[in-house]
Protein backbone atom coordinates (compact mmCIF):
# COMPACT_ATOMS: atom_id res chain seq x y z
CA UNK A 1 0.00 0.00 0.00
CA UNK A 2 1.64 3.26 -1.11
CA UNK A 3 -0.81 5.75 0.35
CA UNK A 4 -3.61 5.49 2.81
CA UNK A 5 -5.92 8.32 3.84
CA UNK A 6 -8.19 7.52 6.72
CA UNK A 7 -10.13 10.81 6.68
CA UNK A 8 -10.78 11.20 2.96
CA UNK A 9 -10.96 7.56 1.92
CA UNK A 10 -14.07 5.35 2.27
CA UNK A 11 -15.11 4.92 5.91
CA UNK A 12 -13.92 1.65 7.46
CA UNK A 13 -16.53 0.18 9.79
CA UNK A 14 -15.60 -1.66 12.94
CA UNK A 15 -17.01 -4.96 11.62
CA UNK A 16 -18.63 -5.88 14.94
CA UNK A 17 -22.10 -7.39 14.98
CA UNK A 18 -24.39 -8.72 17.68
CA UNK A 19 -26.50 -11.88 17.97
CA UNK A 20 -30.01 -11.56 16.57
CA UNK A 21 -32.51 -9.82 18.87
CA UNK A 22 -29.68 -9.04 21.29
CA UNK A 23 -30.90 -5.53 22.11
CA UNK A 24 -34.56 -6.60 22.25
CA UNK A 25 -33.70 -9.19 24.89
CA UNK A 26 -31.11 -7.08 26.66
CA UNK A 27 -33.61 -4.60 28.16
CA UNK A 28 -35.74 -7.38 29.59
CA UNK A 29 -32.73 -9.27 30.90
CA UNK A 30 -31.34 -6.11 32.48
CA UNK A 31 -34.60 -5.18 34.21
CA UNK A 32 -34.86 -8.69 35.66
CA UNK A 33 -31.28 -8.51 36.88
CA UNK A 34 -31.82 -5.12 38.50
CA UNK A 35 -34.96 -6.30 40.29
CA UNK A 36 -33.24 -9.43 41.63
CA UNK A 37 -29.95 -7.73 42.49
CA UNK A 38 -31.65 -4.84 44.21
CA UNK A 39 -31.06 -5.09 47.91
CA UNK A 40 -33.55 -3.54 50.39
CA UNK A 41 -32.68 0.11 50.80
CA UNK A 42 -31.61 0.93 54.32
CA UNK A 43 -31.88 4.45 55.57
CA UNK A 44 -28.84 6.42 56.71
CA UNK A 45 -30.28 6.44 60.25
CA UNK A 46 -30.39 2.66 60.33
CA UNK A 47 -26.80 2.49 59.16
CA UNK A 48 -25.81 5.11 61.69
CA UNK A 49 -27.58 3.32 64.57
CA UNK A 50 -25.42 0.27 63.89
CA UNK A 51 -22.35 2.42 64.35
CA UNK A 52 -23.78 3.77 67.61
CA UNK A 53 -24.41 0.23 68.86
CA UNK A 54 -20.88 -0.82 67.88
CA UNK A 55 -19.35 2.26 69.57
CA UNK A 56 -21.43 1.72 72.72
CA UNK A 57 -20.39 -1.95 72.88
CA UNK A 58 -16.71 -1.02 72.58
CA UNK A 59 -17.14 1.64 75.29
CA UNK A 60 -18.84 -0.78 77.71
CA UNK A 61 -16.16 -3.42 77.20
CA UNK A 62 -13.48 -0.74 77.66
CA UNK A 63 -15.00 0.44 80.92
CA UNK A 64 -15.55 -3.12 82.19
CA UNK A 65 -11.95 -4.27 81.62
CA UNK A 66 -10.44 -2.70 84.82
CA UNK A 67 -13.31 -4.07 86.95
CA UNK A 68 -13.08 -7.53 85.43
CA UNK A 69 -9.32 -7.55 85.99
CA UNK A 70 -9.70 -6.39 89.59
CA UNK A 71 -12.29 -8.94 90.60
CA UNK A 72 -10.23 -11.73 89.10
CA UNK A 73 -6.73 -10.99 90.36
CA UNK A 74 -6.86 -8.57 93.26
CA UNK A 75 -6.24 -10.43 96.54
CA UNK A 76 -4.76 -7.52 98.57
CA UNK A 77 -6.93 -5.84 101.19
CA UNK A 78 -6.84 -2.10 101.67
CA UNK A 79 -5.70 -0.70 105.02
CA UNK A 80 -9.02 0.85 106.01
CA UNK A 81 -10.94 -2.44 105.67
CA UNK A 82 -8.31 -4.21 107.73
CA UNK A 83 -8.46 -1.56 110.46
CA UNK A 84 -12.24 -1.73 110.60
CA UNK A 85 -12.17 -5.49 110.80
CA UNK A 86 -9.63 -5.50 113.61
CA UNK A 87 -11.47 -2.76 115.54
CA UNK A 88 -14.99 -4.12 115.30
CA UNK A 89 -14.95 -7.77 114.33
CA UNK A 90 -11.92 -9.47 115.80
CA UNK A 91 -11.19 -10.17 119.45
CA UNK A 92 -7.55 -9.13 119.15
CA UNK A 93 -6.83 -6.38 121.66
CA UNK A 94 -4.65 -3.30 121.11
CA UNK A 95 -2.02 -4.88 123.31
CA UNK A 96 -1.87 -8.00 121.18
CA UNK A 97 -1.35 -5.78 118.15
CA UNK A 98 1.40 -3.78 119.82
CA UNK A 99 3.20 -6.99 120.68
CA UNK A 100 3.09 -8.02 117.04
CA UNK A 101 4.89 -4.86 115.92
CA UNK A 102 8.65 -5.06 115.56
CA UNK A 103 11.10 -2.12 115.62
CA UNK A 104 10.88 -1.55 111.90
CA UNK A 105 7.10 -1.22 112.12
CA UNK A 106 7.38 1.28 114.93
CA UNK A 107 9.88 3.36 112.98
CA UNK A 108 7.57 3.29 110.00
CA UNK A 109 4.66 4.46 112.15
CA UNK A 110 6.77 7.31 113.54
CA UNK A 111 7.81 8.45 110.10
CA UNK A 112 4.18 8.22 108.91
CA UNK A 113 2.85 10.31 111.78
CA UNK A 114 5.66 12.94 111.67
CA UNK A 115 4.54 14.81 114.75
CA UNK A 116 6.41 18.04 115.28
CA UNK A 117 7.78 18.58 118.81
CA UNK A 118 6.43 22.13 118.88
CA UNK A 119 2.92 20.83 118.11
CA UNK A 120 3.21 18.30 120.93
CA UNK A 121 4.31 21.02 123.36
CA UNK A 122 1.53 23.37 122.46
CA UNK A 123 -1.03 20.56 122.74
CA UNK A 124 0.26 19.69 126.19
CA UNK A 125 0.19 23.27 127.39
CA UNK A 126 -3.34 23.82 126.03
CA UNK A 127 -4.78 20.70 127.69
CA UNK A 128 -3.92 21.03 131.36
CA UNK A 129 -5.77 17.89 132.40
CA UNK A 130 -3.27 15.82 130.40
CA UNK A 131 -1.03 15.98 133.44
CA UNK A 132 -3.31 13.38 134.99
CA UNK A 133 -2.53 10.96 132.19
CA UNK A 134 1.17 11.70 132.34
CA UNK A 135 1.45 11.11 136.03
CA UNK A 136 -0.40 7.81 135.75
CA UNK B 1 -33.60 14.14 26.74
CA UNK B 2 -35.12 17.55 27.17
CA UNK B 3 -35.68 17.69 30.88
CA UNK B 4 -32.87 15.66 32.35
CA UNK B 5 -33.61 16.59 35.95
CA UNK B 6 -37.22 15.41 35.64
CA UNK B 7 -36.03 12.19 34.01
CA UNK B 8 -33.55 11.53 36.84
CA UNK B 9 -36.35 12.18 39.33
CA UNK B 10 -38.45 9.53 37.54
CA UNK B 11 -35.54 7.11 37.71
CA UNK B 12 -35.27 7.61 41.48
CA UNK B 13 -39.01 7.42 42.23
CA UNK B 14 -40.04 3.76 42.87
CA UNK B 15 -43.39 4.44 41.18
CA UNK B 16 -41.88 5.59 37.87
CA UNK B 17 -38.52 3.84 38.14
CA UNK B 18 -39.21 0.81 35.93
CA UNK B 19 -40.62 2.80 33.03
CA UNK B 20 -37.86 5.42 33.26
CA UNK B 21 -35.16 2.76 33.34
CA UNK B 22 -36.68 1.14 30.28
CA UNK B 23 -36.43 4.51 28.49
CA UNK B 24 -32.80 4.84 29.63
CA UNK B 25 -32.01 1.35 28.35
CA UNK B 26 -33.62 1.86 24.96
CA UNK B 27 -31.87 5.23 24.49
CA UNK B 28 -28.39 4.20 25.56
CA UNK B 29 -27.96 0.43 25.19
CA UNK B 30 -26.85 0.58 21.54
CA UNK B 31 -24.38 3.48 21.74
CA UNK B 32 -22.94 2.19 25.02
CA UNK B 33 -22.67 -1.35 23.63
CA UNK B 34 -20.75 -0.05 20.60
CA UNK B 35 -18.50 2.02 22.84
CA UNK B 36 -17.74 -0.95 25.11
CA UNK B 37 -17.36 -3.40 22.19
CA UNK B 38 -14.81 -1.11 20.58
CA UNK B 39 -12.75 -1.34 23.77
CA UNK B 40 -13.14 -5.04 24.71
CA UNK B 41 -13.60 -6.35 21.11
CA UNK B 42 -15.38 -9.58 22.05
CA UNK B 43 -19.22 -9.75 22.14
CA UNK B 44 -19.56 -11.84 25.32
CA UNK B 45 -17.22 -9.50 27.20
CA UNK B 46 -19.10 -6.46 25.84
CA UNK B 47 -22.37 -7.99 27.05
CA UNK B 48 -20.92 -8.54 30.55
CA UNK B 49 -19.53 -5.02 30.74
CA UNK B 50 -22.76 -3.46 29.43
CA UNK B 51 -24.77 -5.25 32.13
CA UNK B 52 -22.30 -4.16 34.81
CA UNK B 53 -22.46 -0.61 33.49
CA UNK B 54 -26.25 -0.37 33.74
CA UNK B 55 -26.19 -2.05 37.13
CA UNK B 56 -23.70 0.52 38.37
CA UNK B 57 -25.75 3.33 36.84
CA UNK B 58 -28.83 2.07 38.65
CA UNK B 59 -27.01 1.68 41.97
CA UNK B 60 -25.32 5.09 41.83
CA UNK B 61 -28.14 7.10 40.33
CA UNK B 62 -29.01 8.56 43.74
CA UNK B 63 -25.49 10.02 43.92
CA UNK B 64 -25.70 11.60 40.47
CA UNK B 65 -25.47 15.32 41.19
CA UNK B 66 -26.29 16.52 37.70
CA UNK B 67 -22.97 18.41 37.56
CA UNK B 68 -22.30 16.71 34.23
CA UNK B 69 -24.79 15.53 31.63
CA UNK B 70 -26.35 12.12 32.06
CA UNK B 71 -24.91 11.20 28.63
CA UNK B 72 -21.29 11.86 29.64
CA UNK B 73 -21.79 10.26 33.08
CA UNK B 74 -23.01 7.05 31.43
CA UNK B 75 -20.11 7.02 28.95
CA UNK B 76 -17.63 7.59 31.77
CA UNK B 77 -18.99 4.64 33.74
CA UNK B 78 -18.98 2.43 30.61
CA UNK B 79 -15.38 3.44 29.77
CA UNK B 80 -14.13 2.75 33.31
CA UNK B 81 -15.96 -0.57 33.47
CA UNK B 82 -14.56 -1.68 30.09
CA UNK B 83 -10.95 -0.72 30.89
CA UNK B 84 -11.11 -2.26 34.38
CA UNK B 85 -12.60 -5.43 32.88
CA UNK B 86 -9.85 -5.67 30.25
CA UNK B 87 -7.03 -5.11 32.72
CA UNK B 88 -8.47 -7.67 35.15
CA UNK B 89 -8.87 -10.26 32.37
CA UNK B 90 -5.32 -9.64 31.14
CA UNK B 91 -4.02 -10.08 34.70
CA UNK B 92 -6.01 -13.30 35.17
CA UNK B 93 -4.36 -14.63 32.01
CA UNK B 94 -0.93 -13.53 33.24
CA UNK B 95 -0.48 -11.05 30.36
CA UNK B 96 0.10 -7.34 29.96
CA UNK B 97 -2.92 -5.37 28.68
CA UNK B 98 -1.09 -4.83 25.36
CA UNK B 99 -0.38 -8.54 24.81
CA UNK B 100 -3.91 -9.43 25.80
CA UNK B 101 -5.29 -6.93 23.26
CA UNK B 102 -3.12 -8.49 20.53
CA UNK B 103 -4.49 -11.91 21.43
CA UNK B 104 -8.06 -10.57 21.30
CA UNK B 105 -7.44 -9.14 17.81
CA UNK B 106 -6.05 -12.47 16.61
CA UNK B 107 -9.12 -14.28 17.89
CA UNK B 108 -11.39 -11.86 15.98
CA UNK B 109 -10.74 -13.90 12.81
CA UNK B 110 -12.62 -16.82 14.33
CA UNK B 111 -15.28 -14.67 16.04
CA UNK B 112 -18.86 -15.32 14.87
CA UNK B 113 -19.81 -11.76 15.70
CA UNK B 114 -17.03 -10.13 13.66
CA UNK B 115 -17.67 -9.76 9.98
CA UNK B 116 -14.66 -7.63 9.19
CA UNK B 117 -12.40 -8.12 6.18
CA UNK B 118 -8.61 -7.89 6.04
CA UNK B 119 -8.58 -4.08 6.08
CA UNK B 120 -10.84 -3.96 9.13
CA UNK B 121 -8.61 -6.42 10.98
CA UNK B 122 -5.51 -4.45 10.02
CA UNK B 123 -7.16 -1.28 11.30
CA UNK B 124 -7.72 -2.98 14.68
CA UNK B 125 -4.05 -4.00 14.71
CA UNK B 126 -3.01 -0.44 13.91
CA UNK B 127 -5.20 0.97 16.71
CA UNK B 128 -3.66 -1.49 19.17
CA UNK B 129 -0.23 0.13 18.62
CA UNK B 130 -1.50 3.46 20.03
CA UNK B 131 -1.28 4.50 23.70
CA UNK B 132 -4.47 3.74 25.68
CA UNK B 133 -5.86 7.29 25.71
CA UNK B 134 -5.18 7.79 21.98
CA UNK B 135 -6.93 4.50 21.24
CA UNK B 136 -9.96 5.71 23.16
CA UNK B 137 -10.04 9.07 21.38
CA UNK B 138 -9.59 7.44 17.99
CA UNK B 139 -12.34 4.85 18.49
CA UNK B 140 -14.82 7.37 19.91
CA UNK B 141 -14.18 9.82 17.09
CA UNK B 142 -13.72 7.51 14.10
CA UNK B 143 -16.11 4.61 14.81
CA UNK B 144 -18.63 6.17 17.19
CA UNK B 145 -18.50 9.60 15.51
CA UNK B 146 -18.83 11.52 18.77
CA UNK B 147 -18.26 15.28 18.67
CA UNK B 148 -15.12 16.76 20.22
CA UNK B 149 -17.32 18.63 22.73
CA UNK B 150 -18.91 15.34 23.80
CA UNK B 151 -15.50 13.67 24.01
CA UNK B 152 -14.26 16.58 26.09
CA UNK B 153 -17.05 16.07 28.65
CA UNK B 154 -16.63 12.30 28.81
CA UNK B 155 -12.84 12.22 29.02
CA UNK B 156 -12.48 15.49 30.94
CA UNK B 157 -9.90 16.75 28.43
CA UNK B 158 -9.85 20.02 26.49
CA UNK B 159 -11.11 20.06 22.90
CA UNK B 160 -7.68 21.28 21.72
CA UNK B 161 -5.87 18.40 23.38
CA UNK B 162 -8.37 15.92 21.94
CA UNK B 163 -7.96 17.31 18.42
CA UNK B 164 -4.20 16.98 18.59
CA UNK B 165 -4.47 13.49 20.13
CA UNK B 166 -6.79 12.38 17.29
CA UNK B 167 -4.52 13.97 14.68
CA UNK B 168 -1.50 11.98 15.96
CA UNK B 169 -3.58 8.81 16.21
CA UNK B 170 -4.73 9.12 12.57
CA UNK B 171 -1.14 9.70 11.42
CA UNK B 172 0.15 6.63 13.25
CA UNK B 173 -2.73 4.44 12.02
CA UNK B 174 -2.15 5.57 8.41
CA UNK B 175 1.58 4.85 8.71
CA UNK B 176 0.86 1.36 10.05
CA UNK B 177 -1.62 0.67 7.25
CA UNK B 178 0.94 1.67 4.59
CA UNK B 179 3.79 -0.35 6.15
CA UNK B 180 1.84 -3.55 6.79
Amino acid sequence: MNSFNLENGPKIKSGFKTPEDYFENFSEQMLTRINTDEKPVRSIFQKRSNWFVAAAAVLIVGIAIPFLNKSGNNTSIDGESLENYLAYQSNISQYDLVNLLDEQDIEALESDLKIDDAVVESALSDNTNLENYLTE
Amino acid sequence: MLDEQAFIKDLLDPKTQNKAFQTLLSSYQKPLYNHIRNIVLNHDDADDVLQNTFLKVFQHLKNFKGESKLFSWLYRIATNEAITFLNAKAKRNGMTSENFQQKQIESLKADDYFEGDEIQLKLQEAIATLPEKQQLVFKMRYFEELKYEELSEILDTSVGALKSSYHYAVKKVEEYMIKH
